[in-house]
């Protein structure tokens, strides 16, 4: 847009490079935080490095034995299962999202069947979740649903549902008709030619969908929160309760949690680059 | 997509007697795909609405020893909700909210903005630059925030690098300093959301069409100019739509908060979200957040109908003839 001269790019090479270094300050400390043995975690236990000077897997063991050479105290509670909670309940939040949403995205994107559902589904993003967790608080415990993973599964299933559903409708309206007309010229019955047909040729956009779905799900806090006690606590939960627990700040063992939590994510983001746009703006915008 | 519309089209007018069985299956298949998504709609919207609406209405707590089923034995009517209009704390945390969603959104917009152009043509090492500049908006929220408490200690690693630029000693105690709590959160939310607005207007750029700016620039239109009379309106609607969703979510914000702040110190960086939740756990006062919630629920909703009609009028004039920008 503005030409190549010399002195513009160089300009923008030097503005790139201080938004990465922005960037990877605060990313960069809490990784090497979590190879830093106890005496390196602040100034106020020893000397401040940015890089760790005896680098340890003294944090990780620490979280997933409770024990470690460096800290008297003894984890009573390890990550292993805050770790497999996050897992399970993230990957069938993101299997009931799916499911349930790319049924009505294909219903409402070939046969204009529930037309209600684009615009309810939005409304379930537009308000802070606090304001509407008390009915399903009370819900959740008068089912026995709070603190186990499908409790915890179900809901995610439904507050990622919008996005599931805007995704693949977006990724139906591209399919031609012709195509599935072609196949129900053939004598193929109507579900047949969704399963067959139409399913197989959006399946990249089908596991995009879902990689999506489930970076929305291992991201959240708030809902764990409120709806775990102990049993299913997920890692941000854990992660937090950590602190409290002992007293003091426990700044490598949860940087190593937290660098656990943030690698997925941050890998599968980067797998599906190409649909992010088209995602985070319910198929408002292609990229 | 124009075809599904012609043939459903003629489905709906011809239902009684011109429906083919090929149509009616249709239908009939749409009605059963679309019905778990309807089911789930009901369950989480309907049923929840009218149990807040009732709850709002009396004292019942979760301590009480009663089910909610029988909160209408405390009935108060409207005691809730003429209790939150003298409720400085709730309009407190509702006004640092808005606080932070006016400071945060427009500086993480102009610093998209600006990456966007960056960014829009090519040059050696995009790829690369793009997938780095993108992860803050990858990373759990909660783990950001705890990436920032650590940032921000007063024996952290922010204070030693400006003592160490300045050679004086820096030891600001940012997360519980009256004024620099909350600077510490927008810096943690600007850090953590800028990408988002660098990924969608950098793609809203990627839209604008090539031949209108070489043209432009063909009849002598400086970069500038081309900037704001061909990319800028192009972009209208982009722009809208990234603004839009980010004030949404960050209105919202929690979970950076919880973890940095917790509100502190005493209710300086408190959120209406950790209002809410401060309410919910530590007073137990269920009816008063029901009767909160639901006010905010209308609230919102009203603001949300202004704003469609304000986005559809505005679309209305853009395309009617003469009112489309140049």
């Amino acid at each position: 847009m503005f030409g190549s001269r010399p002195v513009y790019n160089s300009v923008r090479y030097l503005l790139i490079l201080l938004a990465v270094v922005i960037v990877l300050i605060p990313t960069v400390w809490m990784g090497t935080m979590a190879f830093k043995p106890f005496p390196e975690w602040t100034t106020a236990t020893g000397e401040l490095s940015w890089l760790p000077k005896n680098p340890t897997w003294g944090n990780f063991e620490y979280i997933f034995t409770g024990q470690t050479a460096d800290l008297l105290v003894t984890l009573d509670r390890t990550a292993e299962r805050p770790i497999l909670a996050s897992l399970i309940t993230a990957v069938l939040g993101t299997a009931i999202a799916v499911i349930v949403g790319t049924l009505g995205a294909y219903a409402v994107s070939r046969f204009r069947v529930g037309n209600n559902l684009p615009l309810s589904v939005l409304q379930l993003r537009l308000f802070p979740p606090l304001a509407v967790m008390i009915p399903v608080m009370i819900m959740w415990s008068f089912l026995g649903m709070v603190d186990t993973w499908w409790g915890l599964s179900l809901i995610y299933g439904i507050v990622t549902l919008p996005f599931a559903f805007w995704l693949m409708k977006t990724f139906f309206d591209e399919v031609p008709v012709e195509i599935e007309e072609a196949a129900l010229v053939e004598g193929c019955s109507r579900f047949r030619v969704f399963w067959k047909v139409t399913l197989p040729m959006v399946k990249a956009a089908l596991a995009s969908t879902c990689l999506f779905v489930f970076i929305l799900n291992w991201s959240d806090y708030l809902i764990a929160l409120l709806l775990t006690r102990k049993d299913w606590v997920t890692i941000p939960v854990y992660m937090n309760s950590l602190a409290s627990a002992m007293g003091g700040q426990m700044y490598g063992c949860k940087a190593a949690l937290g660098l656990i939590a943030a690698i997925p994510p941050v890998v599968f983001g980067i797998a599906i680059q190409k649909y992010l746009v088209r995602g985070l703006t319910f198929g408002a915008l292609k990229q | 997509m124009t075809a599904t519309t012609a043939t459903e089209g003629k489905h709906r007018r011809g239902k009684k007697p011109g429906v083919t069985p090929l149509e009616a299956e249709g239908l009939r298949l749409g009605f059963l795909m679309s019905l778990p998504a309807q089911l789930l709609l009901l369950f989480i919207v309907v049923f929840p609405l009218l149990m807040q609406v009732y709850v709002s209405l009396t004292y019942w707590g979760p301590l009480d020893g009663e089910s909610w089923i029988y909160a209408y034995s405390s009935l108060n009517w409207f005691d809730n909700y003429g209790e939150l209009f003298a409720d400085g704390r709730f309009w407190g945390s509702i006004g640092r909210t808005l606080l932070i969603v006016v400071v945060c959104v427009p500086i993480e917009f102009l610093l998209g903005l600006g990456l966007a152009t960056l960014f829009v043509d090519r040059f050696p090492g995009r790829r690369i630059f793009y997938s780095i500049l993108l992860t803050p908006m990858m990373i759990v929220p909660a783990v950001a925030g705890y990436m920032f408490f650590m940032m921000f200690q007063s024996t952290g690693p922010l204070n030693d690098l400006f003592s160490r630029i300045t050679g004086l000693t820096v030891d600001f105690v940012w997360l519980s300093d009256n004024d620099l709590a909350i600077v510490a959160v927008m810096i943690a939310d600007i850090w953590q959301w800028t990408p988002l607005m660098f990924l969608i207007l950098l793609a809203g750029m990627m839209g604008v069409p090539e031949d209108q700016l070489k043209a432009a620039t063909l009849l002598g239109a400086n970069a500038w100019q081309r900037f704001w009379r061909i990319v800028l309106p192009k972009m209208k609607m982009v722009m809208i739509i990234a603004l839009v969703l980010r004030a949404v979510e960050c209105f919202k914000i929690f979970d950076l908060l919880f973890v940095m702040t917790k509100g502190g110190p005493g209710i300086q960086t408190e959120s209406i979200s950790l209002y809410i939740y401060k309410l919910t756990f530590a007073d137990l006062e269920w009816s008063y957040v029901a009767a909160l919630g639901l006010f905010m629920l209308i609230a919102l909703s009203l603001l949300a109908w202004v704003g469609l009609v304000a986005m559809q009028r505005a679309q209305a004039r853009a395309q009617a003839p003469g009112g489309a920008e140049a």
